[in-house]
């Protein structure tokens, strides 16, 4: 194995409702290493999307350090953070979270815009990425001109467009069909074997997670257990 | 993100959100108009008060007897009293209150007056081929008279200082008066004594003007050397108050009168004209104050539609920051969205207040501030109304768009 991409501290999340504080996470420490399949799994409430939420830099820990590629994220500003993020982590939803106003494409390009690349490289990308996710003739098509398996698809294309080390999926199969729901884990499998990419598979799914290299069992905000699966190679 | 790409972005926004950013800029649209057409009905105004001002001469100072610009009663006139010649006093007696030799006089020894014309008025008689017509005549000094006019010849010439029983008559007079046309050269008779015509002048009245001595002998009730009015003219315009204070000091004292009983009034046509633009100033600011409020309805309007809007598109806040959105983008993205409606509205504004203000003027044709207005649309004002447009859409949207950057991803993802 190679070197840590993400290293969690003693992280707390604690959630305040009104007088009651309700911690989410509870003293987490864990490291990813770079191009390690990763899968958090854990039963509802069991701190799952919390964990989620931190290794995507899309929320701050309460207590503790949570590093990025050696960066500290508590210690980054709003700004700083989004653009690490841009950069470094590839989201894909449950719900797919594309822009209902934008085709494919423009979703698609849309990391793209945010990271101000030149117009014509960041749209030959995108073309080449919605390639590869097989949706080339549709990618002038709404979301809702599009199944929920080619929604994914652009999902997919999405977070892989600004090349990020980490790709994040969150229940990605949780609103597709058995057979749909296999490709996309196929698609994972391959840009992990074939891409070098470091994925974090956040599931419920017990089955999901023997795809995994390393499988990190959630329960009641608590780390329970840490397996590797030496099968999967 | 790139400013382009925002742009790009806030347009989208308002594509897709059609009835309400259109009923959005519905509410800046008619704020604009209001506006522009208000703006421009005031220039017009402005502009042909100016121009009138300079027609008027505002080096021109007329004095008259009486009270309060020489207007109406209150004053009388003295039939033959006063006597003759330069020992009459103003008021020699009771009730006369005139002009004399006298205070022609004061007026000559004072250094700011470049020129005075002395007139005196009245109805007369006139005859032309026979038919007989009745007219003002003003006896005017000839030698001064066509300096300090602001009337213009059209055909002949003006009055000489050699001249004795000639006359320069109106346009109206000449051309339409008489059955047959008053033309150049052609004689008319005035209580008795014969004049030609040597000048007609380019304008639309009935008056008749001639060399002063002969409107003495022809004017009924005029008595030598008591005049109606004497209309100065002083050296510098830009010293108009203080000369006329000058001569109201110098003709108080010549004629033994004090501020509470004076007898005699100055008035300027800048004076008048300028009383009448500070009114319009008033109704103006007045009326811009009424189209300001139309202005801050429409950007409570813009502001209430961000709002919305933000609270609409959460969700798309919390992807956008979640695949790598900065918050500088966001707010730009809001506010453009903002900016672009005051522009939109600004634009058709301006549109609309321009048709407007070409209709306004002859609505307003009746109300004696408007008369001879037209409304003009200058650039200024098309450049101010996109400025405040473009302006007020930014202003209501900092609140929404600051809003939409400061999202946490966390919970504007989580937002349904």
């Amino acid at each position: 194995m190679t070197d840590s991409i993400m290293k969690m501290q003693d992280v707390w999340k604690i959630y305040k409702m009104g007088a009651v504080e309700v911690p989410a996470l509870r003293g987490v420490t864990v490291e990813i290493k770079t191009g390690d399949f990763v899968a958090i799994i854990g039963a509802s409430g069991s701190g799952k999307s919390t964990m989620m939420n931190l290794i995507g830099c899309l929320d701050i820990p309460s207590h503790g350090s949570i590093f990025l590629k050696s960066q500290d994220i508590s210690k980054l500003s709003e700004s700083d953070l989004s653009s690490l993020r841009g950069k470094t982590i590839g989201f894909i939803f449950q719900q797919y979270n594309l822009i209902q106003s934008m085709t494919a494409f423009e979703n698609v390009m849309l990391p793209l815009e945010f990271l101000e690349y030149n117009d014509r490289k960041a749209a030959a990308r995108a073309r080449e990425i919605l390639k590869l996710v097989g949706l080339e003739d549709k990618m002038h098509h709404r979301p809702t001109q599009l199944s929920g398996g080619q929604q994914q698809r652009v999902s997919i294309a999405r977070s892989l467009v600004s090349d990020p080390e980490i790709i994040l999926a969150d229940e990605p199969t949780g609103a597709l069909d058995s057979v749909t729901g296999k490709e996309v884990l196929n698609m994972l499998q391959k840009l992990w074997k074939e891409h070098g990419k470091t994925i974090i598979l956040v599931t419920h799914d017990l089955n999901l997670a023997k795809l995994a290299q390393t499988t990190i069992e959630l329960k009641d905000g608590e780390i329970m257990r840490i397996s590797q699966n030496h099968e999967v190679n | 993100m790139k400013i382009s790409k925002c742009f790009k972005h806030a347009f989208n926004m308002v594509l897709h959100s059609k009835l309400r950013s259109w009923l959005t800029i519905t509410g800046i649209v008619i704020g604009v108009a209001a506006v522009i057409a208000i703006v421009s009905i005031g220039d017009g105004m402005q502009q042909s008060l100016n121009s009138q001002l300079n027609a008027l001469g505002g080096d021109i100072v007329t004095i008259s007897p009486g009270f309060e610009r020489g207007g109406g009663g209150g004053f009388t006139r003295g039939a033959g009293g006063g006597g003759g010649g330069g020992s009459s006093g103003p008021q020699a007696t009771t009730k006369e209150i005139v002009l004399a030799r006298s205070d022609l006089q004061v007026l000559k020894g004072i250094p700011d007056i470049a020129l005075i014309d002395t007139n005196i008025r009245g109805s007369v008689d006139i005859y032309y081929l026979g038919k007989k017509g009745k007219v003002s005549v003003t006896g005017v000094d000839q030698s001064i008279w066509s300096q300090i006019t602001l009337s213009k010849i059209k055909t002949g010439r003006m009055l000489d200082p050699a001249d004795q029983n000639v006359i320069v008559v109106g346009g109206r007079l000449a051309a339409s008066y008489f059955a047959q046309p008053l033309g150049i050269n052609k004689m008319v008779t005035i209580n008795g004594s014969a004049f030609r015509v040597v000048g007609i002048l380019d304008d639309q009245t009935n008056n008749v003007y001639m060399p002063i001595q002969m409107a003495f002998q022809v004017i009924p009730d005029k008595t030598n050397d008591i005049y109606d009015t004497f209309i100065v003219k002083i050296k510098d315009e830009n010293q108009l108050d203080e000369t006329i204070i000058k001569i109201d000091d110098r003709l108080m004292t010549a004629r033994h009168v004090t501020t509470k009983n004076k007898d005699f009034s100055i008035s300027s046509r800048k004076e008048m004209q300028q009383t009448r633009a500070d009114t319009m100033n008033s109704m103006n600011t007045f009326l811009l104050a009424i189209a300001g409020v139309s202005l801050i309805v429409g950007s409570i309007g813009i502001a209430n539609t961000m709002f919305t809007s933000v609270l609409e598109k959460t969700k798309e806040i919390g992807i956008m920051k979640a695949i790598g959105a900065r918050n500088k983008d966001i707010l730009q993205i809001f506010l453009f969205n903002a900016a672009f409606i005051g522009l939109v509205g600004g634009i058709l504004g301006i549109i609309l207040g321009t048709i407007l203000s070409g209709f306004l003027p002859a609505l307003m044709s009746g109300l004696p501030i408007a008369r001879g207005g037209l409304a003009i649309v200058t650039f200024n004002s098309i450049a101010m109304a996109l400025s405040v447009s473009v302006s007020v859409g930014i202003l209501a949207g900092i609140i929404p768009a600051y809003q939409a950057s400061k999202l946490r991803p966390v919970d504007a993802l989580r937002f349904e």
